[in-house]
């Protein structure tokens, strides 16, 4: 019993305890340091300030640091100052509550810290904000913390670890401790321990922490001395390396032809420099012997001589040195930057592969209804690429009636299946029908279909690019580590792709239309007198394949710009994919596509600034790869290949 | 065939009347040029028609190719470019050459030949931010080598180019994709700013010739006027001479039926290959006629779609008959510039004003379908039904 009373008394005791320790008698304890602050006497306050752990010290900071805070000139307490006309309302300076009202602001001094005193305050907010109950005032904090790394910072950051609910920026505060520990650690030994810790790390903070620690300078000295942190020895440029050197230890400078030049030039006397006349000095070797001749009489200096070069590059060495006197340091860093680049190396493997599948299977969705139509027909349509774009503009005018970008896609996608399919049952009625037997000229004439139907849609939908907006829900990126993320679009276009594949797998082989087509694929006479109307089946594959450019030319248009010669993009494209893969078959056209997508992919690794060079490339290789398998990886085998 | 005896021209007479038809054309031009007579055609028109024959010899070169061998080529432009661009390295070097020395000769001591080719240089190259020759431009200096290349470039990339494919019995609309494929390729390349040919800024400034900087425009229009119709004539008379005869037997047989000419014992690949590289050659030529009245070239000219109006302008005009690949040439390439001009009138519908500048490009393409599926033979399809008229 007695100790419940203790119990009890002790708690009613607690907050009276703090009452009694309260803002404004900790600022009357240091009155002069407040009132009249300067950088050298600021760091007791704040720090008496910060040990109270008192609510309302962040706010006084803020108030302090924006000169808000006014002494009162009578007792010297502080306050906060609220103007109401002519006079002034005092506001407690801990709950800023009303003390005192309409009083004469000639009785009140501002208080008004310097900009030095500024920043050890906002410093000293730093770990309020650390620990501030806002989860974006913290994230707000540490980004600032990681802008630019400071070792004052790496106390406050420690001190608001333990303290933090939310488990990510937990983690993200350990790392940054863990960066300033790397680069402005006390011991070698913290040092080190810290460095070795970043070597899992593939963030750019983290990459740029270790590159930090490893920031060389560039010097040459007759002898390396001993107490430098050597990083490499340069092997520069005969040239280069004289003139560094020469510009150092004040030897003779190095000509080149501009100096040269420039030099001889205010030399000219009567038509002669050094005695040798202007009109022959088109060549070095004259303008080096006339620069001889003007050092022989003392007008120039003497220049540096060939021998002399070999000798003072004998004698110096030019090295870069690192900035971090630490050996032990420098290591650890370069061994856990070694170990970085090579995740990274991984990574960006990763990353460059699911580029080239979501590539490759783009190139499959736009793809595989020319190759359809191509196996069943033999015919190439120069109109596919504007098949995609009438797809990409239906699903355009879909989403300027359905203003819901998920509805619209739903709409929109069969929409475009529905109105492709038809328009390529028409073309081929009207004008594929009479050409069966003269390729070349299908190729011609689909041609002539496709410019017109790109004026058509030019005419119709202006010059300029019409956006295609997909759902919120496909917005973002899937972010797997630091490096390897891949946007929910094209996971989409993956998904779509595969789904086609599924689909056209099953009609080809699972139905009586499947059978029918494959039949035509493989010999149209014996299937036509096997009683299927191969007349049909055309028309019927025809339109099939084209409402699947339909659907790819949605698909596509999600991700890149709708406009009217999109199609044209993909076109020669589609083309090397079909004749790739191999005509007529559904896994011919997957294989065609993977490898120009990985191909692709995979030389703009090698060289990544150059998108140009890489598809030149490609399609060299593709060239290159139809002389040895003419008939593309998948070959039709037997009388089907005859022709 | 016809019995030897005859003569070459006895046995085509369209060669006659074709250089007829072009030597009047000429001189016709030529009396009513600015340079050279009345004035009543403009320069600036003088050198459409220029560019105009250059764009028939390549359509014959086209025809022989495809209307008479039947490889479908979609890379003669290609050939094309590669032509200009030989001849325009020669122009733009010369002439920089001159305007840098030029403006080198007013300082104190004369420059070396290094400053000299450095200025150049990083005149020319300025652009792509660059300053230094690339190795294809080590010709550069030289127009005997420069016009070498107008002929060895082409030649040999139609050489190699046609040895692969055409051994490996690559036919058909494979080898029209795998052509344009060359195509592509080509433009992509030279679109790079590393490419060393000034990546999409082209070359430029070639209608002036270095040597000839005094000369009125009016008078090289027409001396390049005539080198075109001349180059016209010639490409003619050799195209037919190549197409008639026992050689031309095989090659329209080659195109009707390959594989019976190969049982026949004849070497197709040979056959291909040469018709391939020559009218390759020829192109290059062309081209290199072409672009110093042209004033520009660029990488968008060699785009894939240049190569499939080629093959549009020859089927309009009608295939297997050189005339007709000229015809057609002169029929559309008029017709475009008249339509896209904005001197067609436009047609008011009430509703719609068709304007043809919007729509010439429909039409087109609407009358290239017609013709494929109506008239295979094309306009010189008419010529034929007249003359069998007669």
């Amino acid at each position: 019993m007695l100790r419940v009373l203790l119990t009890a008394l002790a708690l009613l005791w607690l907050p009276l305890a703090s009452l009694a320790q309260d803002l404004q008698s900790i600022l009357q304890e240091h009155q002069a340091e407040v009132a009249k602050p300067s950088r050298s006497s600021v760091g007791p306050v704040l720090e008496a300030l910060t040990a109270s752990g008192l609510p309302g010290v962040p706010a006084f900071l803020n108030n302090w640091q924006d000169k808000n805070v006014h002494v009162r000139e009578e007792d010297g307490l502080f306050f906060l100052v609220e103007e109401t006309g002519d006079t002034v309302t005092l506001l407690d300076i801990a709950t800023a509550e009303p003390v005192a009202e309409g009083v004469d602001p000639g009785t009140l001094d501002q208080i008004r810290p310097n900009g030095g005193v500024r920043r050890a305050i906002s410093e000293a907010l730093v770990q309020f904000q650390l620990s501030d109950p806002d989860i974006t005032r913290r994230m707000e904090a540490l980004d600032a913390i990681s802008r630019n790394l400071d070792p004052d910072q790496l106390g406050p950051l420690q001190g608001s670890i333990a303290n933090e609910p939310d488990p990510a920026l937990k983690l993200r505060k350990q790392r940054l401790a863990n960066y300033l520990i790397a680069r402005f650690g006390e011991t070698r030994d913290d040092r080190i321990e810290a460095i070795d810790a970043l070597s899992d790390d593939l963030s750019v903070d983290g990459r740029a922490v270790l590159s930090q620690i490893l920031t060389t300078r560039t010097e040459m000295a007759q002898e390396i001395p001993q107490d430098v942190n050597l990083a490499r020895i340069l092997d520069l440029p005969r040239e280069e390396a004289y003139a560094m050197i020469a510009a150092q230890a004040d030897l003779p400078p190095l000509l080149d032809e501009n100096a040269l030049r420039s030099t001889l030039e205010p030399h000219v006397e009567n038509g002669r420099v050094g005695g040798i006349p202007v009109g022959q000095l088109a060549t070095t070797e004259a303008r080096l012997m006339a620069y001889d001749a003007l050092a022989a009489q003392g007008t120039l200096p003497p220049r540096a001589l060939p021998r002399q070069i070999d000798e003072t590059l004998a004698n110096w060495t030019i090295y870069e040195a690192y900035d971090e006197p630490e050996t032990a340091i420098t290591d650890a860093a370069l061994a856990a930057q070694k170990g970085v680049q090579t995740r990274v190396a991984a990574s960006q493997f990763a990353d460059i592969s699911l580029d080239a599948l979501s590539l490759a299977s783009i190139y499959f969705l736009a793809a595989i209804g020319l190759a359809i139509t191509f196996g069943v027909m033999g015919v190439i349509n120069m109109a596919h690429g504007e098949f995609i774009m009438m797809g990409a503009y239906t699903g355009y005018v879909v989403q300027q009636f359905v203003p819901n970008y998920t509805a619209s896609l739903i709409v929109a996608l069969p929409l475009a299946f529905l109105i492709t399919f038809a328009a390529g049952v028409a073309m081929e009625r009207l004008v594929i029908r009479w050409l069966y037997n003269r390729p070349l000229e299908t190729l011609l004439a689909t041609f002539g279909i496709s410019i017109a139907l790109q004026q058509l849609a030019k005419n119709i939908f202006g010059t300029q690019a019409r956006p295609l907006t997909s759902p919120g829900w496909l917005d973002g990126a899937w972010q797997i580590n630091d490096v390897i993320s891949i946007s929910y679009i094209r996971i989409a276009i993956f998904v779509l792709a595969l789904l086609f594949l599924g689909l056209l797998l099953f009609i080809l082989k699972k139905t009586r239309l499947g059978l029918e087509v494959r039949a035509v694929t493989q010999n149209p006479r014996m299937a036509a007198s096997m009683g299927i109307n191969p007349d049909k089946i055309k028309m019927m594959t025809f339109g099939l394949g084209s409402g699947i450019a339909g659907i790819a030319g949605v698909a596509i248009g999600l991700y890149a710009k709708v406009t009217s010669e999109m199609g044209a993009d993909y076109i020669v494209q589609s083309f090397m994919t079909v004749v790739v893969g191999g005509v007529g078959n559904v896994w011919g056209t997957l294989a065609g596509a993977g490898l120009i997508g990985i191909l692709q992919k995979g030389i703009e690794w090698f060289n990544p600034s150059n998108t140009l060079a890489a598809q030149t490339y490609m399609i060299l290789f593709i060239i290159l790869f139809i002389q040895f398998r003419p008939k593309g990886i998948v070959a039709l085998k037997g009388r089907a290949a005859g022709d | 065939m016809s019995t030897p005896n005859r003569s070459f021209l006895a046995q085509n007479p369209s060669v006659l009347w074709f250089l007829g038809f072009l030597g009047l054309f000429t001189l016709l031009v030529t009396v009513f040029s600015e340079a050279t007579g009345t004035g009543v055609i403009s320069t600036s028109f003088v050198k459409t028609l220029g560019k105009i024959l250059c764009l028939c010899l390549i359509a014959i070169a086209m025809d022989v190719v495809w209307g008479y061998c039947g490889i479908l080529s979609l890379g003669h432009f290609a050939f094309f470019g590669i032509g200009g661009y030989a001849i325009g390295m020669w122009l733009m070097y010369a002439r920089t050459e001159g305007i840098v020395a030029d403006s080198l000769a007013a300082q104190a001591i004369p420059p070396t030949a290094s400053e000299l080719s450095d200025a150049v240089a990083s005149q020319i190259f300025g652009v792509v931010g660059a300053s230094e020759f690339p190795p294809i431009w080590a010709f550069a200096h030289s127009l005997p080598l420069q016009l070498l290349m107008v002929v060895l470039v082409p030649g040999l990339l139609a050489l190699v180019f046609g040895w692969l494919a055409f051994r490996s019995r690559v036919t058909g609309v494979y080898l029209s994709i795998l052509t344009q494929a060359m195509t592509l390729a080509l433009s992509l390349w030279l679109f790079q700013n590393d490419s060393g040919l000034r990546g999409n800024n082209g070359l430029s400034g070639l209608q002036n010739i270095p040597g000839f900087e005094e000369t009125p425009q009016a008078l090289i229009s027409i001396w390049f006027f005539w080198a075109s119709a001349a180059a016209l004539g010639l490409g003619y008379v050799l195209f037919a001479w190549v197409v008639s005869g026992k050689m031309g037997s095989v090659i329209r047989a080659i195109r009707d039926d390959e594989a019976r000419v190969r049982f026949l014992g004849y070497h197709v690949e040979s056959y291909k290959l040469f018709v391939f590289t020559l009218t390759a050659i020829v192109a290059g030529i062309a081209g290199a006629l072409y672009y110093p009245q042209a004033g520009i070239i660029n990488p968008a000219e060699i785009a894939p779609i240049a190569s499939i109006y080629l093959a549009v302008w020859v089927a309009i005009g009608g295939r297997g008959r050189l005339y007709g690949a000229v015809l057609g040439t002169v029929f559309v390439t008029l017709a475009s510039s008249w339509f896209t001009g904005g001197s067609a009138p436009d047609v008011n519908l009430g509703v719609y004003t068709i304007k043809w500048t919007d729509w010439w490009l429909v039409l087109l393409g609407v009358s290239f379908v017609a013709v494929t599926l109506f008239a295979p033979q094309g306009l010189g399809g008419l010529v034929d039904k007249l003359r069998r008229k007669a």
